[in-house]
């Protein structure tokens, strides 16, 4: 037992050379598409939560339905329109750049939701109490409105974000040259899968552990704040 | 036929899920310190990790071990095993939820733990994890448009397959993403009636 479990890690000791320096690299395409996709994703769901409460019914009827069909479609179907699906159409993106847009725009109906409840969860005093003291209405929403919100919708954000790393995964299917394929391509070449799939599981699990420690720290911190505001 | 597939998958993934999640969640309510440790690991792993990396692990590693699966099975333990994480983290605060005075109320009229369990506290922590559980069953839906990567013949496969023959790219991508849709909207539809009805008496 304790000998095989030397030859199975003695295999990566060996191989360390050649696999190193490539899953070095897709390990930061893989950081680089989540960063890229979240930043899409916020100001995309930002946009798209202020279309949802804003006063035009066509804006809001756009936004509630470009929000139920993001979150209806499975990110998998999304990159493969994007990427093969759009190109009889003379619209053709590299994988990287389908890879972003699909995560992005997947995401963003997520996203949307989350700040969307975020706002309306501040009370509407507050507002009212901002915009009597002579704020604008812009103003009102980067000072009042915002801060607070930031508190309620930080741990589902980070949330988010985890999930968004491990979806990148699926940019794989499209030849995005991310860490998912990297080890698809070295287990084909080197005959050992068992090795490199559980690499690449440990390498997303550090990635994404550590992010979930702090969601969770989060989501505690804010339930204290919470409680001394109602003095309980 | 696709669409067949998928909605299997996603049933058979659904209930093993719900059975490991609801079992991973009574086995921690025992308090053994060292199950829990091993429990809280196979959750938090299991939870880190992408999906399709679990799939890959079973359909293309394990036979390298002499354990060969076929893609349907596959996907489903696979589905199941990821599930059963999520799920039992979702079992659990709805467990916790339940006041403990339920438990000695009912041991002090005389009912046996399992009697307690079956009778007492399972039928209301079903009605708190209902909605949670809707969420989660539309999330596996789209979960199985992954599995078409271990070439299990659901609507994405069939999809791949039927732009390979009929070369109209564009629009079998965008007729696989309206069955999406309309298989994961009415289900949300559904969850958010849930929701309400059971804010409507708490």
């Amino acid at each position: 037992m304790i000998d095989n479990i030397r030859d199975f890690l003695q295999v990566y000791v060996e191989n360390w050379s050649n696999w190193g320096p490539q899953i070095y690299a897709a390990v930061g395409v893989t950081i680089q598409l989540t960063v890229a996709s979240f930043s899409m994703a916020i100001v995309l769901g930002l946009l798209l939560a202020l279309g949802k409460m804003s006063r035009f019914p066509l804006l809001r009827a756009f936004c509630v339905a470009y929000v139920e069909v993001a979150r209806g479609i499975p990110v998998l179907a999304i990159l493969f329109l994007l990427y093969f699906g759009l190109v009889p159409l003379g619209i053709v993106f590299d994988a990287f750049t389908a890879s972003v847009i699909g995560l992005g725009l997947s995401a963003a109906g997520y996203i949307a939701e989350v700040l969307r409840a975020g706002i309306q969860a501040i009370h509407k005093g507050q507002r009212e109490a901002a915009l009597a003291v002579g704020m604008t209405p812009m103003m009102t929403f980067r000072y009042i409105i915002l801060p607070q919100a930031f508190r309620i919708i930080l741990p589902p954000l980070l949330n988010m974000l985890i999930i968004l790393l491990k979806d990148t995964s699926i940019c794989s299917l499209i030849s995005t040259e991310e860490l998912m394929l990297r080890a698809k391509d070295l287990a084909m070449m080197s005959f050992l899968p068992m090795h490199l799939f559980l690499l690449a599981g440990v390498i997303y699990f550090l990635l994404a552990w550590p992010l979930s420690i702090a969601t969770r720290h989060l989501e505690k911190v804010m339930q204290r704040g919470r409680r001394q505001t109602f003095g309980i | 036929m696709g669409a067949v597939t998928t909605i299997g998958i996603t049933l058979a993934s659904f209930s093993g899920a719900i059975i490991l999640g609801l079992a991973l969640a009574l086995i921690r309510l025992l308090g053994l310190r060292l199950i829990n440790v091993l429990i809280s690991g196979y959750v938090e792993i299991l939870r880190n990790t992408p999906v399709l990396a679990q799939l890959f692990i079973i359909y293309f590693s394990l036979p390298s071990l002499g354990i060969m699966i076929d893609p349907v099975p596959a996907a489903i333990i696979g589905l199941s095993l990821n599930g059963g994480a999520v799920l039992s983290e979702v079992f659990r605060s709805g467990l916790n939820a339940i006041h403990h005075g339920q438990r000695e109320a009912a041991l002090a009229v005389g009912m046996t733990p399992w009697m307690n369990l079956r009778y007492i506290i399972l039928p209301q922590t079903w009605r708190i994890t209902l909605p949670p559980l809707g969420n989660y069953a539309i999330a596996l839906l789209k979960d199985t448009a992954v599995v078409s990567a271990i070439a299990a013949p659901e609507i994405m496969f069939w999809a791949r397959n039927l732009v390979t023959s009929t070369f109209q790219t564009t629009f079998v991508y965008i007729l696989a993403a309206i069955l999406y849709f309309c298989l994961s909207f009415p289900l949300a539809r559904l969850v958010e009636r849930f929701e309400r009805r059971q804010s409507a008496w708490l």
